[in-house]
C-alpha cells in the first residue's frame, strides 16, 4: 500500500514536471495524460473508486482529447510561447507559495493535522463506493445536482454561440430538392415558327 | 475493497514490463543508422508540402466541446444507475429534471444546426 502510493506519487510529480519542461506542446499534453492516470490511481488508493474512474473518463477521455486537438491544430509558434517564461515566473512562484501554505494549513494546523482525521479503515471487498455516492447525490444534494445541469446547459449555449459560424456562399447539396425536381422546372419548350433558310 | 483492483495492478506491471522489453530488444537488436533520409517526414513520396501547424475549422472544437458536455452527463448517470433501487421516486425525479434540462440544450443545439456540417 505505502510503496504503491510512493511509486505512483513519484511518477505523478515527474509527469507534472514533464508537462512544463517538455519542448513540444504535444509531449506536454501526453505528460498531462500520464499525470491524470497517476492521480486516478492515488484516488483509488484512497478507495474513492468512482472519482478515479470519472477522472479517467472525463479528463483523459474528453478534456485531454480537446487539449491535444487544440495543441495539434493551433497555429502557434513554439518559440513565442516559451519566451514569456521569465516574465510570468514571479506570478507562478507566488501561486506556488500560496498553494504550499494552504496545503501546510490543511495538513498541520486544522484539527491537529492529519492525525485528527484518523486512519483510513479498509472497506470490505463488496463495498460499493459508487452506490454510496449515488444514494447521497440524488437525494440529499439534489439542488447542487440540478445546478450542475443548469451549468452544463449554459455551457452548451455558450459553446454554440461562441463558435457557430455559417460561412456565406457555401455550396451544399440539398438531396430532397435534388430528388424532387421535375422536368418542367429545368426544361422549357418554346413553340415557334420555322425560320427561312438563309 | 482494494483487493478488487489487484488484477489491474498486475496488468499495469505486465504492460509496462512488456513495453520496456520490446523497446529494449529493438534498441539492442536493431541495426541503427539514423540518416537524414530515414528521419525525414514521408508524405506519399512527396516532400512535405507545408508545416503541420495549420488553422482548422472552429467547428471541430464545437463538436469536441459538445462531446465533453454529454460525457459529463454520462458521468452523472453512472452512480444514479447503480443506486437506483435505493433512491425511490425522489431520486428518479431528480434525474428526470436533470435530463430534461440537458434535453433542452440538446434541442437548442439541434435546431440551431450545430450538429450539421455544411
Amino acid at each position: 500500500m505505502e510503496i504503491l502510493f510512493y511509486v505512483f506519487a513519484t511518477v505523478l510529480v515527474g509527469a507534472a514536471i514533464g508537462v512544463i519542461t517538455a519542448r513540444n506542446p504535444v509531449h506536454s499534453v501526453l505528460y498531462l495524460v500520464l499525470a491524470f492516470f497517476n492521480s486516478a490511481v492515488l484516488w483509488l488508493l484512497l478507495e474513492a473508486e468512482f472519482l478515479a474512474i470519472v477522472l479517467v473518463l472525463v479528463y483523459v477521455g474528453a478534456v485531454m482529447v480537446l487539449f491535444l486537438f487544440v495543441v495539434m491544430m493551433l497555429d502557434v509558434n513554439v518559440e513565442s510561447v516559451k519566451s514569456g517564461f521569465t516574465r510570468y515566473a514571479p506570478v507562478g512562484v507566488l501561486v506556488m507559495v500560496i498553494i504550499a501554505v494552504e496545503l501546510a494549513q490543511v495538513i498541520w494546523v486544522r484539527h491537529m493535522g492529519l492525525r485528527g482525521v484518523g486512519e483510513l479503515t479498509p472497506m470490505p471487498a463488496d463495498y460499493n463506493n459508487t452506490r454510496e455516492l449515488g444514494l447521497l447525490l440524488y437525494t440529499e444534494y439534489f439542488y447542487a445536482f440540478e445546478l450542475a445541469a443548469v451549468i452544463l446547459l449554459v455551457a452548451i449555449v455558450a459553446a454554440i454561440s461562441l463558435t457557430m459560424r455559417r460561412r456565406p456562399g457555401l455550396k451544399a447539396q440539398d438531396i430532397a430538392r435534388q430528388v424532387g425536381v421535375r422536368r418542367e422546372d429545368r426544361v422549357k419548350l418554346v413553340k415557334m415558327d420555322a425560320e427561312e433558310r438563309q | 475493497m482494494l483487493e478488487n483492483y489487484l488484477p489491474i495492478l498486475i496488468f499495469l506491471l505486465v504492460g509496462a514490463g512488456l513495453g520496456g522489453v520490446l523497446l529494449l530488444l529493438g534498441f539492442l537488436l536493431g541495426r541503427g543508422g539514423k540518416d537524414a533520409q530515414k528521419l525525414s517526414p514521408y508524405e506519399c513520396g512527396f516532400e512535405a508540402f507545408e508545416d503541420s501547424r495549420m488553422k482548422f475549422d472552429v467547428r471541430y472544437y464545437l463538436v469536441a466541446i459538445l462531446f465533453i458536455i454529454f460525457d459529463l452527463e454520462i458521468a452523472f448517470l453512472f452512480p444514479w444507475a447503480v443506486a437506483l433501487d435505493g433512491l425511490g421516486m425522489f431520486g428518479f425525479l431528480t434525474m428526470a429534471v436533470f435530463l430534461l434540462l440537458l434535453v433542452v440544450g440538446f434541442i437548442y443545439e439541434w435546431k440551431k444546426g450545430a450538429l450539421e456540417w455544411d
